[in-house]
């Protein structure tokens, strides 16, 4: 049993509903993107190209920000393939940073969330941060998903690095990442990689997807399927009668 | 032991610039460790000047302690009289590179991860366990001169301090050796790199600090044969570097880096000490130059962020964790001289 995800790059339409999902799930700090894009323009005008790239960390199964945590605070889930980390055992070397070829880790250089600590009203009447914040019950924003602290602290602490988890929470719920669910056009899809029944592996043995930057060795569970070209715009991604969405 | 210290020991023009390198440093490493955030970095430029500040004291630190240990092992006098010394100074060095890690690490309470939750794969684990080892080393060897026992413990003590010294300076390299996908960072140069920058830099501390003797005189010769090969070894990379087809790769040498190890060796004997103090200038510019270069190109997601390729140059509270570094190794390196010495060094 291993997790992944496969995007379909023909469906995905660049509008970022995932990274704003992601966002709010995981209470991310001003800045810092679990869940962000890669784009790249190529080409000549006429045959100008745009690639919309979403990425995130990838729970590479040869994972060298693993290899390079000193302490074992980044470590492989191995029921279940993901890439974890443990604030509690982060000493903040940032080597992980350095090693992760991707970019898809932040550091907190400071506690993040401090401008919702402010005591200060706009205007007369209004609420500050801290009173909405007090009002709301909610940790570091007033919306802060109490959910997300079931597995990871919400407010991560400062010298410590943060990155996507799969939203391992709701996972064990049997719910998908939230940037799956909040895909409006399918072209995100989870499930059991290591199963070669499952949904996912079915879409990779029949469009042959790739991660990035394979050629590094570091075998991602992130795997892209189908570069957009506008002749397939009809073509669906599965067979007519299967499940087209998330 | 010296204990007729007095307060005048402490008045001196030395003094009073090593208090002011580490109330100015000292504040603005608080200021980062509990407050904020001063330091000119973003979550793709991560180790800047604070940690090429430790990476630069570490290996200075390991020269002086490889050439201490070469000399209890070849029971060359000209080194071993001056045993205390060079104890005093390895040590100082030490702590005040610990000194400027610290600042830049998120969380030094939780360093005792590093014990319970240990990770062999991870080269930092070794290079932290080694230095950590080495201190403990320095200091046993420290004690045990101020006891005045000596015997049997001398010569595996000094085997164990060159060996944990040689591997921490190779593990430093490896830190950066051994990351992937990134262009300017890999292979067993870099290991070179630091092993030899080691020597270098720790030959030249011997003869810009300690007074003209026997032992200024090896630490010249080993400056200067070690600049030699150092040179050389810029060189290689120089010429690597222009026909390299790695893509990416921005390069961190340049042929101007040559001109300290030069000058040194062509003229140290002219002026030891000028050139002493311009080698270890040589030795940081190498050294800044590699560890920042190698995160200049930024990957994936961070590339729309920080643009493909950042550039960086240190701010000034960076600047003055650098001073605070070297102001923690010259005070314990003082107090040591003026505390621990049976011969007291003249008040400068
Ligand atoms: S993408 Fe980066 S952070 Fe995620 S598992 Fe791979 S190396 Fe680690
Ligand atoms: S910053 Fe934390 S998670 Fe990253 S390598 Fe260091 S200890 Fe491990």
């Amino acid at each position: 049993m291993g997790y992944g995800m496969v995007i379909d790059q023909q469906l995905c339409v660049g509008c970022a509903a995932c990274t704003i999902a992601c966002k709010i799930e995981n209470n991310t700090p001003v800045g810092f993107n679990w869940c962000d894009k890669i784009t790249r323009t190529s080409g000549k005008f006429p045959a100008v190209r745009y690639e919309y790239i979403s990425t995130m960390c990838n729970h590479c199964d040869n994972a060298p920000c693993v290899a390079a945590c000193p302490t074992q605070a980044m470590y492989k889930d191995r029921q279940t393939g993901l890439t974890l980390h443990d604030t509690k055992k982060c000493i903040g070397c940032k080597a992980c940073i350095v090693n992760c070829p991707y970019g898809v880790i932040s550091f907190n250089w400071e506690r993040p969330h401090q401008h919702w600590a402010q005591r200060d009203r706009l205007a007369e009447g209004c609420f500050s941060p801290r009173e909405m914040l007090e009002e709301s019950g909610g940790e570091g924003s007033p919306h802060g998903n109490p959910e997300r602290g079931t597995t990871y602290p919400v407010v991560r602490p400062a010298g410590s690095v943060e990155k996507c988890t799969f939203c391992d929470h709701r996972l064990v719920k049997g719910l998908a990442p939230a940037c799956v669910d909040a895909c409006p056009s399918g072209a995100r899809q989870f499930g059991d990689i290591d199963d070669p029944n499952s949904e996912v592996s079915k879409l990779v043995a029949r469009h042959g997807g790739k991660g990035l930057r394979e050629e590094l060795g570091t075998r991602p569970r992130v795997i892209y399927i189908r570069d957009y070209k506008p002749q397939r715009r009809f073509e669906p991604a599965r067979p007519a009668g299967e499940n087209q969405g998330a | 032991m010296n204990s007729n210290v007095s307060r005048k020991d402490f008045l001196t023009p030395t003094w009073i610039l090593i208090a002011a390198g580490l109330v100015a440093g000292g504040a603005v490493g608080l200021y980062e460790m509990f407050f904020g955030h001063l330091f000119a970095t973003n979550s793709s430029l991560v180790w800047t000047l604070p940690l090429v500040t430790y990476i630069f004291l570490a290996l200075m630190s390991t020269g002086v302690s490889l050439i201490l240990a070469y000399g209890l092992i070849m029971k060359d006098e000209a080194i071993t009289r001056h045993t205390r010394a060079l104890l005093i100074m390895a040590i100082g060095m030490l702590l005040g590179g610990f000194t400027a890690l610290a600042t830049e690490l998120g969380s030094l309470l939780n360093m005792v991860w590093i014990l319970l939750s240990p990770n062999p794969s991870s080269p930092i684990w070794w290079m932290g366990t080694l230095y950590s080892i080495e201190l403990v080393l320095l200091a046993v060897k420290l004690v045990l001169d101020l006891k005045g026992r000596h015997g049997v413990f001398d010569l595996p003590l000094a085997w164990g301090t060159l060996l944990i010294a040689a591997a921490a300076a190779i593990t430093i390299g490896a830190v950066f050796g051994t990351v992937i996908g990134r262009p300017d960072y890999h292979g067993a140069f870099l290991s070179v790199i630091t092993l030899v920058s080691a020597l270098v830099s720790g030959a030249a501390a011997i003869v810009l600090l300690r007074p003209q003797s026997a032992l200024t005189e090896t630490a010249g010769r080993i400056f200067r044969q070690t600049a030699l090969l150092f040179a050389g070894l810029l060189l290689v990379r120089v010429a690597y570097e222009a026909h390299s087809t790695v893509v990416g790769m921005l390069g961190w040498a340049s042929i101007w880096m040559l001109v300290p190890f030069i000058l040194a060796l062509v003229l140290l004997q002219y002026a030891p000490r000028i050139l002493a103090f311009i080698g270890i200038l040589g030795v940081l510019w190498v050294q800044y130059s590699f560890i920042i270069t190698g995160q200049l190109v930024s990957l994936g997601q961070t590339a729309h962020w920080y643009g493909a390729v950042q550039s960086y140059q240190p701010n000034i509270p960076e600047a003055l964790i650098l001073v605070l570094g070297v102001a923690v190794a010259a005070a314990l390196i003082k107090l040591g001289g003026q505390f621990l010495m049976d011969e007291r060094p003249p008040a400068t």
